[in-house]
């Protein structure tokens, strides 16, 4: 789920009132996300615990609090393979094609991950488990393809975003290539790459809902679990949790910009 | 059996499930479009109302769309229910965003303009604010369309219609001998009809982009 | 030079002329600001008359403006427009009858040049046919070739296309009043200048009222049959003729608006077609080069000025290039910067100390030749402007006449 606006032709004006109202609304707007994140959870919990399950039963076993930790670590397990894998690809690959001789690639590679963002994720979650067969690496394989293009569609922009006349004067002052991109273009790029990592992450945790369908586990499996086994109560837990994952996980993505955002921009 | 013989065999089938896929999501992203354009007009005038919608926007797009699908089953059972209803949802998301962006970048002196010619405030919608901001809507469209046309793949598994259900079939028939066939074919099915919508969103620019506002 | 005949060309039945404007005690205040934007503001405008309204940024000029068509409701006052009160009726309406052009014009980006020009006449629903002869007649008197533009968009147009598009959008339902918000601000000063020269030259051909707001002087006492120079809150500090506040200026406020080298000034009071225009050889296209040259001879003239077949200045062409050439003229290369006959001497000084020959080229309706002004013209044009300011100074003060000398 790639939340990209393409660039619109509006006039810098109305982008700089933009900004001056995101910025005005941000803090609002996490606000917001960690009440409903704080709501949802400690409501379930509330639930959960008066709820009165038999041991032997679908939901007593599903639901058991020592099965809800597992099945969280696993999918937070899942979710952070997944994600350091697409970032370690995804960033070099990113400063590799936007470099002077690689730059022309560039927009090809832009173009397929934009094709590529369609690829449904089941189909590959599904296609990997059969062809490699069920469990946790073919999952982690298959959700960091997917999650590969949109991150180094993201890296690739953030530094293309980078002001070339910075670059120009840098490379003036007598600066390498590689002193230019480690001490301008990369720390220019930091918030664009670190906005990009969330996105990459939120993703893969959204994603990995599916991991319970190839017998990967996490929070997903209470969802399959309850539809097959028609028990509502398991599933909206499931969906329920899933959501507040991957809303926490956005949210503490979206703190850590905040106070990692190099002072100055 | 080898692939392309599975595609030639089952040709009537993966041509009616293409259809039901790429019309389910048609149809949901224009309703989704009526809805995000009606939102954004009512509240890109106000920075704080822009600001929340923008917000939920963000936040329901964080949404795993497994988890909602899951959450609508329980009071709309299973089915086609679930299905549109959720990728309305994601399809009205971004759209939602972009409307906003387009109108509230209307150039002020064109409103001026608009009303100091004497265009009332309905008038000025339709005629002016509308028409600038619609390459920005439809770009809008085109990110939605695509994201729901992966979404769409997942409802299968809820009891909606469309090519998701063979990547399922697949699925369910582990070590079989059509499993990858279907799963694949499902899979490069909506890669491509998802390519085929966003040329055809393309074209519609073409026809309803005016040339002087053309990017 | 003076035409004889004033009845405008126009195609429709009827072309409306000015109505009259009285603002009376106009004020608008906003909401927690403790002076009023525009305090208690009064004017009598005339019909046909060009009202300008100068000031420094901030004084309220704009928000006058505004009321006018309402787009800005005042708070207090009221406004009547051809003996009507237009303070009460529904403001769109109003509109409708009110021209408004503003900076860069304001085009519609999505729509052709003829459907900005036809919108107005839409809204009052005229049929398509009356619309479509209404544009390609509006675009013929802003200068612009109906069939080359109609189907432009704006930003295949320059600056200087747009704003007379914008003028001709104004104009389309023939309203008897034209409101303009510093329409030339934003292009270059030769474009405004022959904007400026073809806005006087349109307001001959349909004399409407017009209120015009600016923050140049100088385009003020070019435009202007009256200008009222504003302070802050919209108080008028002086209302009256160009020349008589440039001869007397109310107070010092208007002093310093006004600025010094009033002598230059007066300049821009006296227009190019106040002055004897003189003929040029001229050669159409296609004639023949070595007679052109023959005749350039006669006249004493080294260059011949080149005209395309609806008499417009293509280029300049010297006498001995002719002669050496011979056959038909060729359209050739070439640009020729002219004014329009309401252009001021200043002006005409300008395009000349940029033109190698001299002179300033003059044209009228559709860039017509007539005519060309010399230096000499000028000149002379300078020195009598110098005597009767010094007949004037010698009778108010001695400071100005110091002045007038320097």
């Amino acid at each position: 789920m790639s939340t990209t606006v393409t660039a619109p032709p509006v006039d810098p004006d109305a982008i700089a009132a933009e900004v001056a109202q995101s910025r005005a609304g941000k803090w609002a707007r996490l606000a917001i996300q960690q009440g409903l994140v704080v709501a949802v959870v400690v409501g379930w919990a509330v639930w959960r615990n008066g709820a009165d399950f038999k041991a032997e039963s679908v939901e007593g076993r599903s639901l058991a609090w020592g099965q809800i930790l597992q099945l969280t670590g696993q999918h937070i397990l899942l979710s952070v393979v997944t994600t350091v894998i697409v970032l370690v690809l995804a960033i070099p690959l990113g400063i590799v094609l936007t470099r002077r001789h690689t730059r022309r690639l560039a927009p090809l590679v832009v173009g397929v991950a934009n094709i590529g963002q369609a690829a449904p994720a089941i189909g590959l979650i599904v296609l990997s488990a059969l062809l490699f067969n069920i469990g946790f690496w073919p999952a982690v394989g298959a959700v960091s393809l997917y999650g590969l293009l949109p991150s180094l569609r993201n890296t690739i922009v953030g530094l293309e975003q980078v002001d070339q006349r910075l670059v120009e004067a840098g490379r003036g002052m007598g600066m390498s290539a590689p002193a230019v991109l480690f001490r301008v273009e990369l720390p220019l790029a930091v918030p664009v790459i670190v906005a990009g990592a969330r996105l990459a992450l939120v993703l893969v945790v959204g994603t990995m809902a599916l991991a319970g369908f190839v017998g990967a586990g996490g929070l997903g499996l209470l969802i399959t679990t309850g539809i097959k086994l028609s028990r509502i109560s398991v599933l909206i837990s499931g969906a329920l949790l899933v959501a507040a994952l991957a809303l926490i996980i956005d949210w503490i993505g979206r703190v850590v910009e905040e106070f990692a955002r190099p002072k100055g921009i | 059996m080898d692939f392309w013989q599975f595609m030639a065999q089952n040709q009537s089938k993966l041509t009616f499930l293409s259809w039901q896929h790429v019309w389910m999501v048609a149809q949901c992203v224009f309703v989704a479009t009526i809805i995000a354009v009606f939102v954004a007009i009512v509240v890109y005038k106000s920075p704080a109302g822009a600001s929340i919608a923008n917000a939920l926007s963000a936040i329901g797009l964080t949404i795993p769309s497994f988890a909602l699908l899951g959450l609508l089953i329980a009071p709309l059972g299973l089915g086609v229910g679930p299905s549109v209803v959720a990728i309305g949802f994601y399809a009205t998301l971004p759209i939602v965003r972009n409307a906003i962006v387009g109108l509230a970048g209307v150039d002020r002196n064109l409103i001026e303009s608009a009303k100091g010619m004497g265009m009332g405030r309905l008038r000025t919608l339709v005629r002016v604010e509308l028409p600038v901001a619609w390459p920005v809507i439809l770009a809008g469209i085109r990110v939605a369309t695509q994201l729901v046309m992966g979404i769409a793949a997942i409802a299968a598994f809820v009891g909606g219609p469309g090519l998701g259900g063979l990547i399922f079939e697949g699925l369910s028939q582990l070590g079989g001998v059509n499993a990858v066939n279907k799963a694949l074919s499902g899979t490069i099915l909506v890669v491509l009809l998802a390519l085929v919508l966003d040329l055809v969103l393309m074209f519609v620019g073409r026809l309803t982009i005016p040339r002087g506002i053309r990017v | 030079m003076s035409e004889t005949t004033a009845a405008p060309a126009t195609a429709d039945q009827h072309s409306s002329s000015g109505a009259s404007i009285t603002l009376t005690d106009v004020t608008k205040r906003y909401p927690g600001q403790r002076n009023p934007a525009v305090d208690a503001f009064n004017a009598e405008i005339a019909a046909g008359e060009i009202v300008m309204l100068v000031g420094p940024s901030g004084c309220g000029k704009t928000t006058t403006l505004k009321m006018i068509n309402r787009l800005i409701e005042p708070t207090g006052g009221s406004i009547v427009i051809g003996g009507e009160d237009v303070t009460r009726i529904n403001a769109d309406q109003l509109r409708r009858r009110i021209g408004y052009v503003i900076q860069a014009g304001g085009l519609f980006p999505h729509m052709t040049v003829a459907a900005n020009i036809g919108l107005v006449p839409g809204m009052l629903r005229w049929d398509k046919k009356r619309i479509s002869a209404r544009v390609d007649e509006l675009l013929e008197l802003v200068s612009l070739d109906a069939g080359q533009y109609r189907n432009r968009y704006p930003r295949e147009l320059s600056g200087g296309q747009q704003q007379r598009v914008g003028v001709a959008r104004a104009l389309a339902a023939d309203p008897p009043v034209l409101l303009m918000d510093e329409p030339f601000g934003a292009v270059d000063p030769i474009t405004r200048q022959r904007l400026q020269d073809e806005l006087l030259r349109i307001h001959e051909e349909v004399p409407k009222t017009i209120v015009f707001v600016t923050h140049d002087f100088d385009e003020a006492v070019k435009l202007g049959n009256r200008i009222a120079i504003l302070k802050e809150g919209a108080h008028i500090a002086q209302f009256d003729s160009p020349d008589t506040i440039l001869a007397n200026p109310a107070d010092e406020f208007v002093e310093d608006f006004v600025g010094h080298g009033s002598t230059l000034k007066q300049l821009t009071l006296t227009r190019v077609d106040e002055v004897e225009l003189e003929p040029a050889t001229t050669v159409t296209i296609g004639e023949d080069a070595r007679d052109a040259a023959a005749r350039a001879k006669t006249d004493g003239n080294t260059e011949v000025l080149v005209l395309d077949e609806r008499r417009r200045p293509v280029r300049w062409e010297e006498v001995k290039d002719l002669e050496r050439d011979g056959g038909s003229v060729p359209r050739g290369q070439g640009q020729v910067d002219v004014i329009g006959r309401r252009a001021t001497l200043n002006d005409a000084l300008d395009t000349m100390l940029t033109s190698s020959q001299g002179c300033a080229v003059v044209t009228g309706r559709g860039d017509e030749f007539l005519g060309l002004v010399s230096v000499e013209s000028v000149m002379h044009a300078i020195q009598s402007a110098r005597d009767t300011a010094r007949e004037q100074n010698l009778g108010i003060t001695g400071r100005t006449t110091m002045q007038a000398d320097a």
